[in-house]
Order: C-alpha cells, then sequence, then structure tokens
C-alpha cells in the first residue's frame, strides 16, 4: 500500500535539505550558469507491487564463500568434467558485457559531482533528474578514462560517435530512458589476450584471443534502497555516473574462461586508471550471453544464429547483473548444463533473460522473448557527436600506464628482474598492483645501496620477489593479516637484503629479522643487527669442515643413501643440520654445501 | 502613454476577455502594476523595458505555475526560470502571465488543454472560431490587448498558425539562436522559442531581447556560427529589389479561394514595390506533412518518458505498479488523448518492426526537404560545409519564399469536432517544411482587398516568408512590407 508521508514537522524538516549538492551549484554558478536550490515540497516514495531481492554485499561474499567450502568437499566430481561425455558432445558459447563505473569527477551530462559514499541526493543537478526544460552537458572529461580503457583493450577509436537513447520505465531510471551510444559506439573492434596464468581453462592454453565488438558510453542509473514492506527510497547520486559497457564476442567456450575474460579486463580497466572500483565493491558488473551447440554441427556455417559475423551459434539466453567472477563462471556452468538438458530432452532453447543467485545452482528466467522490452533506440536530438582528435589518441597513447600483460613480460625479460611467469604474474595481480609497486621500491632502493659491482645483477630481481612473496606472503598468511606496505615497511625489507646479500647476515638472520620487524619491533634494521650483535662473522674453512666430519661420522646410514642409492637431496638435510648446530647467525649455508659435497664428493 | 497606464489596459482587457481562456496562470493585478509604475520611474530600461510579456506555459517560470496545460503538472512550479524568461527580465520586460495551449504544444487549436480550450472572439453571435494551436493562448492575448508581446512556441506551427488565425503577427527564428534551456520539449530537434505581436516591428525588438547563445542549450548556435553568418550576411550585396520565390507545390487542391487571393494579392502587392515574382518548386513538400508527423510523435514519446510522477507532477493514488506496467496509471490519468494518441505512434515508429519504415525514412525526407530549399535559396545555408550544394544558378535562385500560412481561414470549433485527428494536422502543411528545415518564418496578417462573391466566412489570413537559415532579419523585412498592405 502506498503511505506518503505527512508527518508535517520531518517532512517540512526533510524538505529543507538541498536537493542540489551545494558544490555542485558552486561549479555551475562560476560557468555563468545559476542554477537555483532545488527542494521538495514533499517526501516522495515509491512504490511497486513486488520488491525485488537485493542481497548485501557482504552477505554475498560470505554466501559464496560458503558455497565454495560446500564445494570443495566432492573435488573429485569437478575434476572429472572435462571428460563429461556430454561436454563431447555440446560445446559452449559465451560472449560477456561488462559495466564498468569510469573514474569521472563529473557525471556524463552535468557538472554535478560523481560520488560513492556521500548522504544521499546530495550531487544532483536539474538534468540529471529530468526536471522538465533541462538539457544535458556532455562533460568532455569523462572520455578520457573511457578513451585509455579502449586503447588498452585495443580498439579502434571512431572519430564521431553520437549518443542514442534507450527507453524503459524504471524508478531508477528518472528521463524514462538511458543515454547510451548504439548506433555509432565510439570504440569497435578490439580484443584482449588470456593466457594460462590468467586462469583460463586447461584446453584453451597456452593463450585465447577475445574479440571485443565495440564499447560504449552510458549513464549509470539511480539507487534504489528498500524500505519494506513496499517503499523504495532512491538515491539520485549515481544517475547519469558515466559508465562504460564492453560488449564481447562469443569467443569463449569455457567457465573459467569467461571468468578469467571478467577478471582480465577488470585488470586492464584498474591498471590504465579508467575505472573506480573493482567487481567486489560494485564498480563492475557482468551479463553473459550463454548458447551451446552441436560439435560436429559447429561447422555448418549456414545453420543457426549469428551474431557479428560469428555464425553457426545456438540459441542464446543472457543472463544479467552478475557482481563476482565466481557468479560468471558458477552461472555460465549451470546455464550450459540447463541448455544441453533442455536439448538432449527433444526441447527448444527460448531466447530469454535469466537471473542467477548467489549459492545457487540454476539459473532462473526473469523474463521470456514476449516480455522483453523494445527499447526503442533513437538518436538525442539534443546531443551533437562527439569527434575524438588524432592528437587527443596520440597523446592518450603516450602516456597510457604498462597493462598487467607487459609489466610481468617486463618482470620476464629484464635481466635486472629475472622473474618466473608466475612470479611476475602473481606481482602484477595481488592486491591491485599495490603488491608490485612495493616490489618495485624493495629493488630500487637495494641497487641503491648495493656496492657497484653488485647494482646490475638479477640476484636482486629474483631475491627482492621472493622474500616480497613467498617470506613476507608467508607471514602474512600465518598471521591471517590483509596486505598493506606499511606492516614491513619497503626500506626496511631492502635493509635486510642489502645485508643479505652482501653476506653481511646469514638467511637464517634475515628470516628472523623480517619477523620481528612483522610483529612489531619498531627499531631499524641496522639497530636490531647492532644491538643483538647479528652481523655474519664468517667461519673459516677449516670450522665448516669441523662441523660437517662430526655430521658425516654421526650419520653413516645418509651418506650411504647418497652415495651408494643417488639420494643426492640428503645433501642438503647436512646443510640443514650444519646451520642449526653452528654458532648462531654464523653458519652461511652456501658455504656449507659447498663443503659438504666436496667432502662427500657429490657435485652439484 | 505611460507603462502603469498601458499595464491597467491590458490587466483590464485580461478581466473582460476571461472567457477566452487565453491564460492559465496570471502574474497578478497588483504586481504587474507595482512593476510597471516603477518601469516608468527609471526609464532607461532595456528595450522590453515596462512591456507585458505573455510566456507561453511550456516555459518555465519559478514564480508562476508551468503546466504545459498538462493534468501531469497541473500543480507543477519549476525550481528554475527559462533562459529567454531570464532574457525577458533582463530586458526590463514584465512577465503578465503564462498562456494557455495545446497539451505539451501538442496540437494546432489550442483546445487539447486540461485546462479547457482557447477560443477567439468573433463577431456578435457569430459561431466560436479556433484560436490555432499549439500557442493559441499567446496569440489570443496578444489579439485582444492583454500583453504587449507573448513567447510562444512553435514546433510544427505553433507559433505562426495561431498568428495566422487571430491576425497578428507570430515570428519562428532559425533553429538555434534562441536558447531552449527551460521549454519543455515536445520534439527538442524541431521545437523553437516564437514570438507574437503586434507588428514586425515589435518582433524585431522581442527577437533582439531573447536570441543570444546558452551555453546551457546544447543545440544553442555557437557564437563562432552566429559570427560567420552575419560576416557573410553583410557580405551579400544586397539589392533593392528582391527575387519572391513562389513555392509551386503550395498551391494545393486544399487552399480556400479565399487564401489563394490573398495570396496573390500580397504577390502582386510586391511585385508592384519593385521586386521580382519567381516560380519555384519544392518537390519533397508532399512529404513533409508525413514525415513531420513521423519524427514529431517520435521524439514527443521519448521526451515524455520523463512523467512518472515520481520526483515531482501528480501521481495517481495507489501502487505504481498497478495493473502491472510501471507508472501506467499516473500517466494514463495525467496525459490528454492527443499525446496520448502522439506517444503511441511515436512509440510505434521507434519500435524494432517500425523504425526502417518510419522513421529512419522520415529522416531521409527532412534531409530532402531541407535540400529543397538550398536549393532554391540564393544565400547558401550557413550550415553546410562549403554551403553551396545544389543550388540553382543564381539568377534562378530567390532570396525569401512567399506563401500562406495556413490553407483555410480559421475553422469554426464546431467544425472541428467533425474532424478526424488525421484532418486536424492538415492545417500544418504549410508551416512544417520551415520547421524541418530550422528555416527562420514569419507570419504576417493580410487582409485581401476585395472579397469574392458568396463568401459569407470570415476570418484573418495570414502570409508566410520563409528565409534561408540565419536570414531571420530579411524575413521580416519582407513581412514588413506585406504589412503595408494594412495601411493601405
Amino acid at each position: 500500500m502506498r503511505s506518503r508521508c505527512t508527518d508535517t514537522l520531518s517532512s517540512s524538516l526533510r524538505a529543507r535539505s538541498p536537493f542540489v549538492c551545494r558544490a555542485c551549484l558552486r561549479q555551475n554558478s562560476q560557468k555563468g550558469q545559476s542554477l537555483p536550490l532545488i527542494t521538495y515540497t514533499s517526501r516522495r516514495t515509491l512504490q511497486t507491487e513486488v520488491a525485488p531481492k537485493v542481497v548485501p554485499f557482504r552477505k554475498q561474499l560470505k554466501d559464496e564463500a560458503k558455497k565454495k567450502r560446500l564445494e570443495s568437499v566432492p573435488k573429485s566430481s569437478k575434476k572429472a568434467k572435462g571428460s563429461d561425455p556430454k561436454l563431447e558432445k555440446w560445446e559452449l558459447t559465451v560472449g560477456i558485457e561488462i559495466h564498468a563505473e569510469l573514474n569521472t569527477a563529473k557525471k556524463l551530462f552535468s557538472s554535478a559531482a560523481t560520488s560513492s559514499n556521500d548522504a544521499p541526493n546530495t550531487h544532483v543537478a536539474l538534468f540529471d533528474v529530468a526536471f522538465p526544460g533541462s538539457q544535458p552537458h556532455f562533460q568532455r572529461g569523462t572520455l578520457l578514462p573511457a578513451l585509455r580503457a579502449a586503447i588498452a583493450l585495443n580498439c579502434d577509436i571512431q572519430r564521431k560517435s553520437t549518443f542514442d537513447r534507450k527507453h524503459y520505465f524504471y524508478q531508477d531510471q528518472p528521463a524514462g530512458y538511458q543515454i547510451t551510444q548504439y548506433y555509432e559506439p565510439f570504440a569497435k573492434d578490439g580484443h584482449l589476450t588470456l593466457h594460462s596464468h590468467d586462469g583460463i581453462d586447461p584446453s584453451d592454453h597456452p593463450s585465447i584471443r577475445i574479440g571485443i565488438k565495440q564499447i560504449q558510453m552510458e549513464q549509470d542509473t539511480a539507487k534504489t534502497l528498500q524500505q519494506p514492506p513496499s517503499t523504495h527510497l532512491l538515491d539520485f547520486n549515481r544517475v547519469s555516473h558515466p559508465l562504460i559497457e564492453i560488449i564481447t564476442l562469443p569467443h569463449i567456450h569455457h567457465p573459467a574462461t569467461a571468468a578469467a575474460c571478467v577478471r582480465k579486463i577488470q585488470s586492464i580497466l584498474g591498471s590504465v586508471n579508467a575505472v573506480t572500483a573493482g567487481m567486489e565493491m560494485g564498480g563492475l558488473r557482468a551479463d553473459v550471453n550463454v548458447s551451446v551447440r552441436e560439435r560436429h554441427r559447429a561447422d555448418d556455417a549456414r545453420a543457426g544464429h549469428s551474431y557479428y559475423g560469428v555464425r553457426g551459434l545456438g540459441q542464446r539466453t543472457e543472463i544479467k547483473n552478475l557482481s563476482s567472477f565466481k557468479a560468471v563462471e558458477d552461472a555460465v556452468i549451470a546455464e550450459r548444463d540447463r541448455q544441453i538438458e533442455v536439448l538432449e530432452a527433444g526441447g527448444v532453447i527460448e531466447g530469454e533473460t535469466r537471473g542467477w543467485t548467489l549459492g545457487s545452482t540454476q539459473t532462473r528466467k526473469l523474463r521470456g522473448k514476449e516480455g522483453e522490452v523494445d527499447y526503442r533506440y533513437m538518436p538525442d536530438p539534443d546531443l551533437g557527436a562527439v569527434v575524438v582528435g588524432e592528437d587527443l589518441l596520440h597523446h592518450l597513447r603516450n602516456t597510457l600506464p604498462m597493462l598487467p600483460d607487459e609489466t610481468a613480460e617486463t618482470l620476464v625479460d629484464d635481466p635486472g628482474y629475472g622473474l618466473t611467469m608466475k612470479d611476475a604474474k602473481t606481482l602484477v595481480t595481488l592486491d591491485d598492483g599495490d603488491r608490485l609497486d612495493y616490489y618495485l621500491d624493495v629493488v630500487q632502493m637495494l641497487r641503491q645501496h648495493m656496492p657497484e659491482d653488485l647494482q646490475s645483477s638479477s640476484k636482486i630481481g629474483k631475491v627482492a620477489a621472493n622474500w616480497v612473496l613467498h617470506e613476507l606472503g608467508g607471514l602474512l598468511a600465518t598471521a591471517g593479516q590483509p596486505w598493506t606496505a606499511n606492516t614491513v615497511s619497503s626500506t626496511a625489507l631492502a635493509s635486510i637484503l642489502a645485508h643479505l646479500l652482501q653476506r653481511q647476515i646469514t638467511g637464517r638472520t634475515a628470516k628472523q629479522l623480517l619477523s620481528t620487524t612483522f610483529y612489531g619491533d619498531t627499531r631499524s634494521v641496522q639497530e636490531t643487527i647492532a644491538e643483538e650483535n647479528l652481523l655474519l662473522r664468517p667461519m673459516a674453512r677449516e670450522e665448516y669442515e669441523a662441523l660437517a666430519r662430526e655430521l658425516i661420522d654421526a650419520n653413516q646410514d645418509m651418506v650411504k643413501a647418497i652415495k651408494e642409492k643417488g639420494q643426492r637431496g640428503k645433501v642438503m638435510w647436512f646443510v640443514g643440520q650444519m646451520v642449526r648446530n653452528g654458532e648462531e647467525g654464523r653458519v652461511e649455508a652456501e658455504r656449507a654445501e659447498e663443503v659438504v659435497r666436496e667432502m662427500l664428493d657429490v657435485k652439484a | 502613454m505611460s507603462f502603469l497606464r498601458e499595464a491597467q489596459i491590458c490587466i483590464a482587457n485580461q478581466t473582460a476577455r476571461k472567457s477566452l481562456n487565453a491564460f492559465i496562470g496570471l502574474a497578478g493585478g497588483p504586481t504587474i502594476l507595482r512593476k510597471a509604475e516603477a518601469a516608468d520611474t527609471q526609464r532607461d530600461g532595456g528595450p522590453l523595458h515596462g512591456r507585458l510579456i505573455a510566456v507561453k506555459d511550456n516555459i518555465c517560470t519559478s514564480d508562476l505555475p508551468t503546466t504545459s496545460a498538462s493534468g501531469i503538472l497541473k500543480t507543477f512550479t519549476s525550481p528554475y526560470d527559462a533562459t529567454v524568461v531570464k532574457k525577458i527580465h533582463h530586458a526590463g520586460g514584465i512577465v503578465a502571465g503564462k498562456t494557455n495551449l495545446d497539451e505539451f504544444g501538442m496540437g494546432s487549436h489550442s483546445k487539447c488543454s486540461y485546462f479547457g480550450p482557447v477560443t477567439q472572439s468573433n463577431a456578435e453571435g457569430a459561431e466560436a472560431l479556433s484560436a490555432g494551436g499549439s500557442s493559441g493562448g499567446s496569440a489570443v492575448a496578444v489579439a485582444t490587448g492583454q500583453c504587449w508581446a507573448a513567447l510562444g512556441t512553435d514546433t510544427g506551427g505553433s507559433v505562426r498558425l495561431p498568428a495566422a488565425y487571430t491576425g497578428i503577427v507570430g515570428f519562428k527564428p532559425s533553429y538555434g539562436l534562441v536558447s531552449r534551456w527551460g521549454v519543455l520539449a515536445y520534439a527538442n530537434s524541431l521545437d523553437t522559442v516564437g514570438i507574437l505581436v503586434q507588428s514586425t516591428q515589435h518582433a524585431k525588438v522581442v527577437f533582439e531581447a531573447i536570441n543570444g547563445y546558452d551555453e546551457q542549450d546544447p543545440t544553442s548556435l555557437l557564437p563562432s556560427t552566429r559570427a560567420r553568418i552575419s560576416e557573410s550576411l553583410s557580405q551579400r550585396r544586397r539589392n533593392s529589389s528582391l527575387r519572391i520565390g513562389v513555392p509551386l507545390e503550395y498551391n494545393i487542391a486544399e487552399l480556400s479561394p479565399q487564401v489563394r487571393r490573398a495570396w496573390t494579392s500580397a504577390l502582386e502587392f510586391l511585385r508592384n514595390q519593385g521586386h521580382m515574382i519567381v516560380p519555384v518548386s519544392l518537390p519533397s513538400t508532399k512529404r513533409a506533412l508525413s514525415a513531420y508527423y513521423v519524427l514529431a510523435p517520435a521524439e514527443a514519446s521519448s521526451n515524455l518518458a520523463k512523467y512518472d510522477g515520481v520526483r515531482y507532477g501528480t501521481r495517481a493514488e495507489g501502487p505504481d505498479g498497478a495493473e502491472g506496467v510501471l507508472f501506467s496509471k499516473t500517466r494514463g490519468e495525467g496525459f490528454g488523448d492527443e499525446v496520448k494518441r502522439r506517444i503511441l505512434l511515436g512509440a510505434y515508429t521507434l519500435s524494432a518492426e517500425a523504425i526502417d519504415n518510419y522513421f529512419i525514412q522520415a529522416q531521409k525526407v527532412r534531409r530532402l526537404v531541407q535540400q529543397d530549399f538550398d536549393r532554391v535559396f540564393s544565400l547558401a545555408n550557413p550550415l553546410l560545409d562549403g554551403g553551396r550544394t545544389g543550388r540553382q544558378d543564381t539568377d534562378q535562385a530567390v532570396d525569401v519564399l512567399v506563401c500562406p500560412t495556413a490553407p483555410t481561414l480559421p475553422p469554426t470549433l464546431e467544425s472541428l469536432e467533425k474532424q478526424s485527428p488525421v484532418e486536424a494536422y492538415v492545417s500544418d502543411v504549410f508551416t512544417v517544411p520551415a520547421s524541418l528545415a530550422g528555416l527562420p518564418a514569419v507570419s504576417v496578417p493580410f487582409k485581401a482587398s476585395q472579397r469574392g462573391e458568396g463568401e459569407g466566412q470570415e476570418g484573418n489570413i495570414g502570409i508566410q516568408v520563409i528565409a534561408q537559415y540565419g536570414d531571420d532579419n530579411l524575413a521580416l523585412d519582407v513581412a514588413r512590407m506585406i504589412e503595408e498592405t494594412r495601411r493601405t
């Protein structure tokens, strides 16, 4: 039932709160435009018959984690899917549409500020809420992150693009239409490449190229806040926040690859500073188009449906509004299995829109073809074409930050780093790139601290990566702490590693130093080494030999295993024992190994 | 006469002519008189100093409601003033009130209003005549002395047609010269703020006050383009003898004999003044009306989607999602029949199954109509690159076109009741082409010097002058010549 608020006191107080943000107004008046303050004459609430269920994001994350735990038990069944006879008969095809909130200061068509956590309805201009007589003012600055994204995704930037209206009625859409780019989008025909380390399905190894049909700019909608049982409060701060919609071609054939594609697009958008937040913060949303076809018929290009040059496709369904990578993967699996089941039972797939609830195992029908909205696309008569000059593109291309793949390749190929692809990729993807920044800081400081002859050694890069990822990472995992760059400052780690690399402390000492710093020792590394007397006093060759001899004599069975059975790995057991038995902080593992090998006559 | 005296006469007329229903909201006697009195004491105001200007009720004012004659906005007051309203204030004008119209500008007789139809006064005992539409309220207010001038909006003839029917001057400037910020959109690629006045001289005064670039209107003509246009106009060698084009396609069978005679008289008069009459062909004219009635409703269906009662406006009782379709109750109750008809028409022509056959085709016709005009005018269209596409030899080209504003005299309101909606659309046949091309056009009253046998019907006739884009002043100058005939 409708319940218009008639509580005079509270509603009159509400009426005085500014509807248009004062800061936004100042921006306007500075430009010589004067927007008066809009105030509400009464509080309006919106009622719909059925309140759609919205799951809070934290709950969603919990649900996903719970589901994952439950699933992880019968892992064997998951492994077996590769040999599923149904999947040998049926081929899955997936195309993805990704909506990403652009990182801009202003809305798409007004000078109101963008915001994410401000008080509701504090950043709203007249046009944003479709006041009669108001008109759009395209904010040119919003083009920059959009263009960076399109360049990073290898698109052809269109010199001229236009805006169209997409019509449908919903309370979060004030004008009754969304302004988007339907007929002439600003970017077309791009692609991205997914590699093994991106988490694609093994059958796509070593890499797969996914085409991008187009990228368009468009407006976001308002936020609806549920007030059970039937009231919806509307927050127009988000309305007209600039979005880009990225539409991939149906080049994806595996659920894991679909998830990897979304993850990679998020990572690329983040690296070029095009978006505000990732999927986990609601900055990215995905719709997936799913179809299956019989493999032996897939080559018959004349049969079936086609999409932008991709032919012979099965009837697709669209699953809307997926808000995590896991949801993308799970929804694709569920919809693939549903379609196969329907087809094998002799049924027909209807072109329809479906939904996915977290934690479920099935997609559900939202509306059928008969319920599809005809969006009645129309060029917006108020908005002229957007024309992008070659000089701007040139500038953006030259100043584009390095993409994740390029960074990883540099870390592998540059002898100053010399990392494995696995470590490089891990550094690039961890903690939104913060771990990489930390690593680069450590390497740079190490190079400054080291004597000249060691500065260009690839040892620096490798050792630093090992300590940033594995030693420090291990401490974080044990303590159950999230990453911050302050737990152990990059200066502290660089200082520890400088001592280690110059053989001023042993590896064991270095680990201890890292651990004490991690758990809150505020002394500088230098101080700790001095106060605890940790500086390496190198042992003489004779001392090493004595230490080794003692162990060899006492453990003849181990010697036998090495010499007669060829268990050469046991050499390291002796090294470990020497480090443990020797004087604290004096035994260097490398030299110990050297001595043991010589004495046992085992080559490295 | 003092401004106070002038205002008092207008207010007296407003009271005496209340039954004509020209106004939806009046500024109120005391307010107006106070301002007029103040205007008398400080003489050096702007060009509209102390003048009473009525404003069509689809133009936003913050001190009076803006209803657009719709039930859905019957109690709506805009939080801001339209740019043209600010310009009137700035020029010293006094807003007299908000005038009645066809709901959202959709109509040709000002009878589709939530606040009741506008009528124009007629001889004692005779039938009530159509005031024309959709700016009928503005036209009647000026024609009956309820204000000095009025603003209207012209999408397909909504300023020129009522001006013709009520015997005053109606001027639609080139699209993009006058700001639309604060003007409720009907079909925004066509909507133009226009002027209704007693004389072409007044039209020039008001035009100068409201013409100008506005960065809040994204379709406002840029200062650089304006400069380019006035540069090219100043270079034109202006002969005292003009070449007046007569579009042959406008001589249609439906043209009433009185109107045809007025047209020929006007042309004769101009020829006697030393100008040359040149027959020209505008072959796309026949398709222009159909194209207009595809494009305008399409844009209307989009522009009116915002009226859902959620953020402003009148809202139906009960849940918004009643009957399964969101906002259908609010929109069903809030809009009148003609608005619903055009929204449906527009929604259909934009639908996936129809857009290629209707909306896209109509856009092509619109382009052809523009090309027709560019071919006959001696002045190149300043908005086109090079501007010379397809134009005839200069010796065949014309400076302006002169034709009737409407095919008939104003019909009686009674006769309109028998008309189908499509028949009503025919009254826009001569005004729509200039709208599609965005050209300046003036309707000026013309009294035929003699009356034919057996033509008992009476009423005003408007002659329309159409000029090339940006050549607004020439259109007004030629209209002024035709205006002279009233004094002879």
